[in-house]
């Protein structure tokens, strides 16, 4: 078990580190790490069912009851593993992962966290020009804390065992995983206000609300967005009077005609 | 300034935009993964360790490039790209341009470059990919999960490879130009176009709603909203959250009421 455990945990930092290392190619996606768990445990077609249902499930093709359940990367390779060791059914198996990997989320959330605090570590060596220390924050750093956010909950949850995990998981009271489920929608939420805070000024504000109301009254995604949002922004450039100081040949090259009816 | 070969410095584009989310944090995002992905230029342009002037400058160089930045990491290739021409043209001539223009351009570029990449890549290339990789994989076929990762790396790759490439050479060739008017111009599109995609995901991707009815007159409350105007609950919190954020409220005092009020309004029963 403890080799097993191991194992299982070391996919897991491959899945986050897919993320963080290699531009998120969509190792961390449940198809794949289930088909990986399937490999290493000698199960492949059972790896790949469990990996496929999964998939399905976070892709938002079929959801469980109206929500979408959060790290499933991780629930996937916990459920795909307990699948193959136990005689437990999928979703017995994910009914076990899935508090599992809300919790496991939240310390995600803390360790996004501390990581923050790394930040001040590299400020601190650059004022000292500690340059390599600086950069040794991130690849060292951040990529060993990440693993190891991966690693520990899952190792620990195929380590302790299904029986230990079920007892667990009823002690973990409802109200805890659906508000920690809640307070990914606020997280989600922040993110978005850290952009609007770097972005936004008085002047700007109806781009963003003109944003917003197209994708809640139209129902556009963000790829129409970006395009409508792309045209819109050289109409209203080629509107504005080009500046006649400024970089001087730029201002010739731009010559409207239409400039001498205004 | 050390010379390396273009080819070089595009792998270093290449594999430290895949690589910038190592340190992914609360507080600036990927900061410290900017950093690492432009220090190898840096390094470039002020390699004398023992003169006191390019020490200096080389300390507002990293101190540059730790601010706020995120971005898909392939497009952010372009980004990168770009910045590192501009760095090495500052460090060539100093007079030539203020080195706040640098964090200016990464600002106004991320808000695009994220909305589209995302949208590309975990909209489109993830859910094509594996909806085909599931149909086969329900049929036990091993081919599933392998269709499924070619048709997420080949776009992948190409977009960095070319992305980091085409950055750094436009940049270098248009960056006369950008000095000009045509700056200003540039980074009122990307300010448009950056806000207009923010808004955009702040009413498709929170999605939080109200679970309040009342019994007796069977009114849900989420429907009323939803006819004065779509995604309003949302909007309340990004723009809460925002003030916040502008009250210069901590880092880990808003995570902590995040999660907090996550427990709390579940509990009450208030959103969803």
């Amino acid at each position: 078990m403890l080799t097993k455990a191991i194992i299982l945990g070391l996919i897991g930092v491959f899945c986050i580190l897919d993320s963080r290392m290699l531009g998120r190619l969509n190792f961390e996606r449940p198809l794949i790490t289930c088909t990986l768990v399937g490999i290493v445990l000698g199960d492949l077609q059972t790896g790949l069912a469990v990996g496929a249902s999964m998939e399905l499930i976070s892709l938002g093709l079929v959801t469980i009851g109206g929500a979408v359940p959060p790290d499933m990367c991780m629930a996937a390779i916990i459920t795909s593993g307990f699948t193959i060791m136990t005689s437990a059914s999928m979703e017995t198996a994910l009914g076990l992962a899935m508090p599992i990997a809300v919790l496991g989320q939240f310390i995600g959330v803390v360790g996004r966290t501390v990581l923050g605090s790394l930040t001040h570590v590299a400020d601190k060596a650059i004022e000292e020009n500690k340059f390599k220390k600086a950069t040794s924050m991130h690849i060292v750093w951040g990529t060993i804390i990440y693993s190891l956010l991966y690693f520990v909950p899952i190792f620990l949850a195929v380590y302790a065992g299904t029986d230990v995990v079920e007892a667990i998981v009823r002690f973990i009271p409802a109200w805890l995983t659906d508000g920690l489920n809640l307070a990914t929608k606020f997280l989600t939420a922040y993110g978005l206000a850290l952009l609007m805070s770097i972005m936004l000024n008085k002047k700007m504000t109806v781009y963003f609300l003109l944003g917003f109301f197209l994708v809640g009254y139209l129902g556009l995604n963000i790829t129409a967005i970006a395009i409508f949002a792309t045209i819109l922004a050289f109409i209203l450039n080629s509107m504005k009077s080009v500046p006649a100081v400024s970089g001087g040949a730029s201002a010739a090259d731009d010559y409207d005609p239409l400039e001498d009816d205004l | 300034m050390k010379q390396v070969s273009n080819t070089r410095k595009f792998w270093q584009f290449f594999w430290r935009s895949w690589a910038i989310q190592c340190s992914w944090n609360y507080e600036r995002q990927m900061d410290m993964g900017f950093l690492y992905g432009i220090a190898p230029t840096l390094d470039r342009c002020y390699p004398d360790e023992s003169d006191p002037v390019q020490v200096e400058r080389k300390k507002e160089a990293y101190r540059r490039h730790m601010a706020f930045y995120n971005c898909t990491p392939q497009t952010s290739a372009f980004t990168l790209g770009l910045a590192a021409s501009m760095e090495e043209e500052y460090a060539e001539n100093p007079d030539s341009m203020n080195p706040e223009t640098i964090n200016a351009v990464k600002t106004s570029l991320m808000g695009p470059l994220s909305g589209v990449g995302d949208s590309f890549f975990q909209g489109t290339i993830r859910v094509i990919a594996f909806g085909l990789g599931v149909s086969l994989a329900q049929q036990g076929s091993i081919l599933g999960p392998i269709l499924a990762m070619l048709i997420s790396i080949i776009p992948s790759v190409l977009v960095t490879w070319f992305g980091g490439k085409i950055g750094y050479t436009m940049g270098s060739k248009y960056l006369n130009k950008l000095q000009g008017g045509l700056m200003d111009q540039v980074m009122f599109v990307c300010g448009i176009v950056g806000l207009m995609v923010v808004g955009g995901m702040v009413s498709s991707m929170i999605g939080l709603t109200t679970p309040i009815t009342f019994v007796s007159t069977g009114l849900v409350l989420q429907d009323v909203l939803n006819t004065i105007l779509p995604c309003m609950l949302d909007l309340g919190i990004a723009v809460g959250l925002y003030a916040l954020i502008k009250k210069n409220v901590s880092t880990t005092m808003l995570l902590v009421i995040c999660i907090a009020a996550g427990i709390v309004f579940n509990a009450l029963h208030i959103f969803a």
